[in-house]
């Protein structure tokens, strides 16, 4: 579970093809963030959702849940 | 009547405009509808030809046309002060202008683009030249043109931005504008980027690296600039690289527009809450908002505004109309992809499929430039 105190910023799709890629559209918005603030990305494969939770980790943000929903793999991150 | 309001007269409002215009002709004829484009200026400026500026193989005059010359006939242009939007109100269907006047509207448009936030990277603006910029893209051309060797770095400071393959062309283009000038043995070129390798999308990033090794160019990356020393000509990242250099191309902090901030209809960096398939503006159904305003994880290209265009004026069309049809964005893109001053290749792909670039080749550039120059009669006027 989400901490009840974190409020999802933005939730983003990216399961689609995008030119940034999921971890450019993530970096940009994770960025903006404030304390408090979390943001849930909706991932289309497991490579792509390790992908994103080992950079997010080593960026040094938090993950707060992964979970799936259907076949996309969701990940909650914070700061 | 249905008033259909644009805000913003740059690409995607401007193609968006004159297809909706082309999509209901008859019901503009009879004063049933009308289809309205506000911006600030009355000019119009081809941004993705600035990128070819700095190379000499883009005239700057060329880039700048009369916004009403470009706009279908049948388009309301209002501009200057009358045209300048100071607010937009999705809550009560209306849009105030700079001269006061709140402008009511049935569907709304928002086509009010990306913008380049210099001074978020203390430094950036004195030291590093961006073909993103108008005025930076000429300037740019003559410190190449002075340019004798050394270190240039070429950096993207934050993504999403607008043109996502443009650095990368930048790149190619430099290291064969250099090769043609017997500079190249005296240069090293540095590509630094914000995430790992060059570019976002995994099967174009693995065929354009490849490019990169062949022509010798150096990449750092992950790589996200925290500033620059104009004086010393250090550029400095949050992963602690620092690289020193002669000369410096870059991609700025990209941020929507000012407008969309003061009316509180955006994210923290004023893009629009789009959703990604049907382009309403989220919780607004009369709202759709195109191009580089949106906050989809989709390129910012003009070529996005091009496709998206379709399924906008489409659905406007199918409402006054009453029809009940809906389209949907399948988030297309294609972009040209520059590899050199002669050379090119090009991604072409959707939400579901992503693209493979093809070996470059003299056609692709050929199509390029013919892509370019066509954007004036065929592109921007909606012909097809």
């Amino acid at each position: 579970m989400i901490k009840m105190s974190l409020k999802i910023y933005k939730k983003l799709d990216l399961t689609g093809q995008s030119c940034a890629g999921p971890l450019g559209e993530l970096s940009g918005v994770l960025e903006e963030i404030s304390p408090g603030e979390a943001v849930e990305a909706v991932l289309g494969d497991e490579a792509t959702k390790k992908d994103v939770v080992a950079w997010a980790t080593k960026k040094g943000y938090k993950v707060v849940q992964e979970r799936r929903d259907g076949n996309n793999y969701v990940v909650v991150l914070t700061k | 009547m249905k008033r259909v309001i644009v805000v913003g007269g740059g690409i995607a409002g401007t193609i968006v405009a004159n297809r909706i215009a082309r999509t209901i002709p008859e019901e503009l004829e009879k004063g049933e509808a009308e289809v309205v484009v506000l911006d600030k200026s009355d000019k119009h400026v081809y941004q993705p030809g600035q990128l070819l500026v700095p190379f000499n193989v883009q005239d700057p005059v060329e880039l700048v046309r009369n916004e009403r010359d470009i706009l279908d006939h049948r388009v309301r242009f209002l501009h200057g002060q009358k045209g300048e939007v100071t607010k937009i109100d999705p809550a009560n269907h209306t849009v105030v202008t700079a001269d006061g006047v709140s402008h009511t509207y049935d569907y709304l448009i928002i086509a009010t683009g990306s913008h380049l936030r210099w001074e978020e990277v203390p430094g950036y603006k004195d030291a590093v030249y961006s073909p993103w910029d108008f005025d930076s893209a000429l300037k740019l051309r003559e410190a190449l043109d002075q340019f004798s060797g050394g270190t240039v770095v070429i950096n993207v400071a934050k993504l999403p931005h607008k043109c996502p393959v443009a650095p990368m062309e930048a790149t190619l283009m430099l290291d064969d504008t250099l090769r043609k000038k017997g500079l190249r043995d005296k240069t090293e070129i540095v590509y630094t980027y914000p995430i790992n390798g060059i570019f976002g999308i995994k099967t174009t990033n693995d065929v354009m690296i490849k490019i990169f090794q062949e022509r010798g160019i150096k990449v750092i990356s992950p790589f996200n600039v925290t500033n620059v020393d104009p004086k010393n000509k250090v550029m400095e990242s949050q992963e602690g690289e620092k690289v020193k250099f002669d000369l410096a191309i870059g991609v700025p902090p990209h941020v929507g527009a000012k407008v969309i901030g003061d009316s509180g209809i955006g994210d923290k960096r004023n893009w629009v809450p789009t959703d990604k398939f049907t382009l309403r503006m989220k919780d607004h159904s009369n709202v759709f908002v195109i191009g580089d305003t949106t906050d989809i994880p989709i390129s910012k290209a003009g070529s996005t505004a091009d496709f998206e265009s379709y399924i906008i004026a489409n659905n406007v069309a199918n409402e006054i109309r009453g029809t009940g049809l809906k389209k949907t964005y399948d988030g297309s893109v294609f972009c040209y992809i520059a590899t050199g001053v002669d050379s090119a290749t090009y991604i072409r792909f959707n939400y579901a499929n992503p693209p493979v670039p093809p070996p470059p080749s003299y056609v692709h550039w050929w199509g390029k430039l013919m892509y370019n120059k066509l954007y004036w009669t065929v592109t921007a006027k909606a012909i097809v």
